[in-house]
């Protein structure tokens, strides 16, 4: 990438702490992906077959159903092709980052620095409202490495003044244990996991757990564990595979009672995702809200592509739009319930995430992570 | 579904109505039930407290299952009268009315009889505690081989849930995953247990789906499994799992002249409304097959098609397109075969969605046709020529051998071939069955073992 002075745009470079109005950052996203100065030449290339014009066709929510679902490329796309011109150079990239890897070979995506920032602020901000304090420190048994949510920890810490406890985990390693029906494998390798969290609960102060359902699921099992738990942490945050509803209420009621308990839904392809809605007024589902207007969500008839009337279960179409990164019309590999979103919100919230039985012809694994 | 009949899980901490329920359909497929279905958490943390529990004392679980025998037989539970719970019985299961009253009956006089015949299984030289005065010579100590036992049931027939109260008789703590389409048993059966005095630590019932039943079977010490050869072969080589597979019980008429036996014979394939694992599956004649195949046809033939709610109802109903797809198997898999009754089917339809499934004789050539082996939830039964020369052979992997005629030779290799569980010698209908006599060998054989104890 060629040294030149970067670009910026008022909506797009607009305070983390403000929110856009979705129609102004869809036109000005389409401008800047789709012009020469400062859309990525992956982009810029692909623009040139479809069969439509982004910057004067694009304006709304609704448009974006115009764009083809475009993730299957991103397995093979060189990284650096992926990033706006507009960035001055590669010191404004965070990172690069991978799908699960769950439906084939990994796709990816880039993280810009701006992003980051973004994101951070809207995890801050759900942290603030339950009253989290900051200087926790955080021990997190996920996944690193490729997978964003690592990075994201790394830097959540550090901004919230915390040390960051990890244990390493691969989840592909998981997810093919499973898929070649070595269950006890990955049950070894999740007891390893949770062998390393031991020495950490037992020696260090955290005030934050970052795991997977799967793996609350495990730790619960061992009383000592739920013993320090239940004295050390304030906060749980759970993501990366689902938790239905009567697992999340036991958790609440009889394993970790007093300790509050935050979900996160999202996906590597949208950069984040969405957080759990503080208030969800008495129902029994754990609603996510996405980091509107940048990343949104629409639950759709998989056959159809039309949405599911609210309350009904529908497949998981996801959009990511911001200054680094353009991806439309993510077809995820979960089904979930179409709920009303807050007023503002860009699409649909959802609820009872659940993953779809195959996907592209491959059986999904969710495994213990 | 607001206002529908609930069957809570009954798990650690007393009854449970998830929020994850599941329809249970009747046999016009409306939804007689929601069915609370646990997650994997709750499995754990509700096996954990069994394994936590402690057992009552010997003589204080009899005076519970006596106790549990009668809150079952009369009691009202999860909002079902006795004969509530019947009807929603038969309105699921598709079973005859009369037939689940009388598994209900039956289900309550072994509760009544489980410590008695549970100790039946007693080794003749093994006594039931160390503090016995034999064991200061040195004696043999029946004890149990693990404290927790799970049981995947069936839902074919109530009469499964009979089986396992043994179990609790030898001082062991259950975990019962109930079938999805028939709960209605073993939560009536568990929440009276509960009630007689088993704690939640001692006996729960976990409605599950089915990526979480191996969790109830992989969790406990030992465990019991209904399937079909599957399940069987899957457990085939795991000594800590006892299966219920198929029964593919047999009635061999080995010369006698069968005209004296015809009752026995038709009430063998049809008791039950043939549903039963112990129902006849095949009929080997030694002589003419034909006039035997004819006979049952005949009398099979006068069997009333009524919904399974009806006092006279003796024939199993399934939803329509179940029953379609039964029939089209067995149509299917009679090709080539004489058929005596249900050559053009075996369904009748009721009009109301659901649809009784008709009597079915067909005679094959051989001792050995591949069809004797197949096992449908209605009376239907394979009629096949047998001579001596054919041997035990084509009687091997039955549950039951009901013979007639015969000499002692061929009785003795019978009760000795290792795959033929029960052998019936005379004019007894396949389903015979006792408390205190084993159906599939004795449960005490599968969860106990003696050590020696020597306490001088």
């Amino acid at each position: 990438m060629a040294q030149h002075s970067s670009y910026s745009d008022p909506i797009l470079d607009c305070p983390a702490t403000e929110t856009p109005r979705p129609e102004e950052l869809i036109e000005a996203a389409m401008k800047w992906h789709f012009s020469p100065q400062t859309g990525s030449p992956y982009w810029l290339e692909r623009a040139k077959s479809l069969p439509f014009d982004p910057i004067r066709d694009v304006r709304t929510f609704e448009d974006l159903k115009l764009f083809p679902n475009v993730a299957n490329e991103l397995r093979d796309v060189r990284a650096e092709d992926l990033i706006p011109r507009g960035y001055a150079s590669l010191s404004d990239l965070y990172g690069v980052y991978e799908s699960g890897g769950t439906t084939g070979a990994p796709k990816r995506v880039v993280c810009m620095v701006d992003w980051m920032d973004r994101w951070l602020a809207f995890s801050q901000r759900h942290l603030d409202a339950r009253g989290v304090p900051r200087g926790l420190n955080w021990l997190a048994l996920m996944p690193d490495g490729p997978h964003i949510f690592g990075a994201a920890l790394r830097e959540g810490a550090r901004r919230s003044s915390g040390i960051l406890f990890t244990i390493d985990m691969d989840p592909r390693w998981v997810k093919k244990c499973i898929a070649e029906g070595r269950a006890e494998d990955a049950g070894r390798y999740a007891e390893h996991l949770i062998h390393q969290a031991r020495f950490l609960l037992q020696t260090q102060d955290a005030g934050v757990l970052i795991t997977t359902p799967p793996l609350l699921e495990r730790i619960a099992k061992y009383d000592d564990l739920v013993e320090l738990i239940n004295r050390k942490i304030k906060i749980i945050q759970w993501g990366g595979a689902h938790m239905d509803a009567d697992t999340r209420r036991l958790f609440q009621t009889e394993v970790f009672p007093g300790i509050q308990m935050q979900g996160g839904y999202g996906s590597t392809m949208v950069l984040g995702g969405s957080l759990e809605r503080t208030d969800a007024g008495g129902t029994d589902w754990c609603i996510f809200d996405p980091l509107s207007p940048y990343i949104s969500f629409s639950v759709v008839d998989p056959a159809t592509g039309h949405p599911v009337p609210y309350g009904q279960r529908g497949q998981v179409v996801m959009n990511h739009i911001s200054k680094g990164m353009l991806l439309v019309n993510n077809l995820e590999r979960d089904t979930a319930v179409r709920v009303e979103p807050p007023p503002g919100q860009m699409g649909d919230s959802v609820a009872d995430v659940k993953p779809v039985a195959s996907f592209d012809n491959q059986q999904v694994i969710e495994g213990v992570y | 579904m607001p206002g529908h009949h609930q069957v809570d899980a009954l798990g650690h901490a007393g009854p449970y109505r998830a929020v994850h329920r599941e329809a249970v359909p009747d046999v016009t497929g409306a939804c007689a039930a929601e069915l609370s279905i646990v997650p994997r958490l709750f499995v754990q943390r509700s096996l954990a407290a069994l394994r936590r529990g402690v057992s009552l004392p010997a003589e204080a679980r009899g005076k519970a299952l006596s106790r549990a025998a009668e809150l079952f037989a009369t009691g009202n539970f999860g909002g079902l009268s006795a004969e509530a719970y019947q009807h929603c019985v038969s309105r699921v299961s598709g079973l005859p009315l009369p037939v689940v009253r009388a598994a209900a009956s039956i289900i309550a006089d072994t509760a009544r009889q489980a410590q008695t015949s549970a100790y039946a299984a007693l080794p003749r030289g093994a006594v039931t505690s160390w503090s016995d005065r034999a064991t200061r010579e040195g004696a043999a100590v029946w004890t149990r081989r693990g404290e927790v036992f799970a049981v995947n049931a069936a839902g074919n027939h109530p009469g499964v849930h009979a089986l396992w109260l043994e179990a609790l008789a030898l001082g062991y703590r259950l975990a019962v995953r109930p079938s999805r389409k028939e709960p209605f048993t073993p939560y009536r059966l568990v929440a009276a247990l509960h009630e007689a005095g088993f704690g939640t630590d001692q006996i729960v019932l976990l409605p599950t789906d089915h990526s979480v039943a191996d969790d109830i079977v992989n969790q406990a010490d030992l465990a019991l499994a209904y399937g079909g050869d599957d399940v069987v072969a899957k457990y085939a080589n795991n000594t800590r799992v006892l299966t219920q597979g198929p029964g593919r019980s047999k009635i061999l008429l080995a010369g006698a002249d069968w005209q004296d036996h015809l009752d026995m014979i038709v009430d063998s394939v049809s008791n039950e409304g043939g549903t039963a694992c112990v129902n006849a599956t095949a009929v080997l004649v030694h002589g003419d097959p034909a006039p035997v195949a004819q006979a049952i046809a005949e009398r099979l033939r006068a069997l009333p098609s009524l919904p399974p709610e009806d006092e006279r109802a003796r024939l199993p109903v399934q939803p329509v397109a179940a029953a379609r797809a039964l029939e089209q198997f067995l149509l299917r898999h009679a090709e080539g075969t004489t058929a005596w009754l249900g050559k053009d089917g075996v369904v009748e339809e009721l009009g109301d969605g659901s649809a009784a499934l008709r009597p079915a004789v067909f005679q094959v050539g051989r001792a050995d046709a591949p069809q004797t082996g197949i096992e449908l939830g209605f009376p239907c039964v394979w009629v096949a020529p047998w001579s001596p020369s054919d041997g035990i052979a084509p009687l091997r992997h039955s549950l039951v051998v009901t013979v007639v005629g015969g000499d002692d030779t061929l009785i003795d290799s019978l009760v000795q071939e290792p795959t033929i569980r029960n052998v019936y010698v005379g004019n007894h209908p396949t389903y015979w069955m006792r408390p205190g006599v084993p159906h599939d060998a004795y449960l005490g054989e599968f969860l106990m073992k003696t050590k020696a104890v020597l306490s001088s």
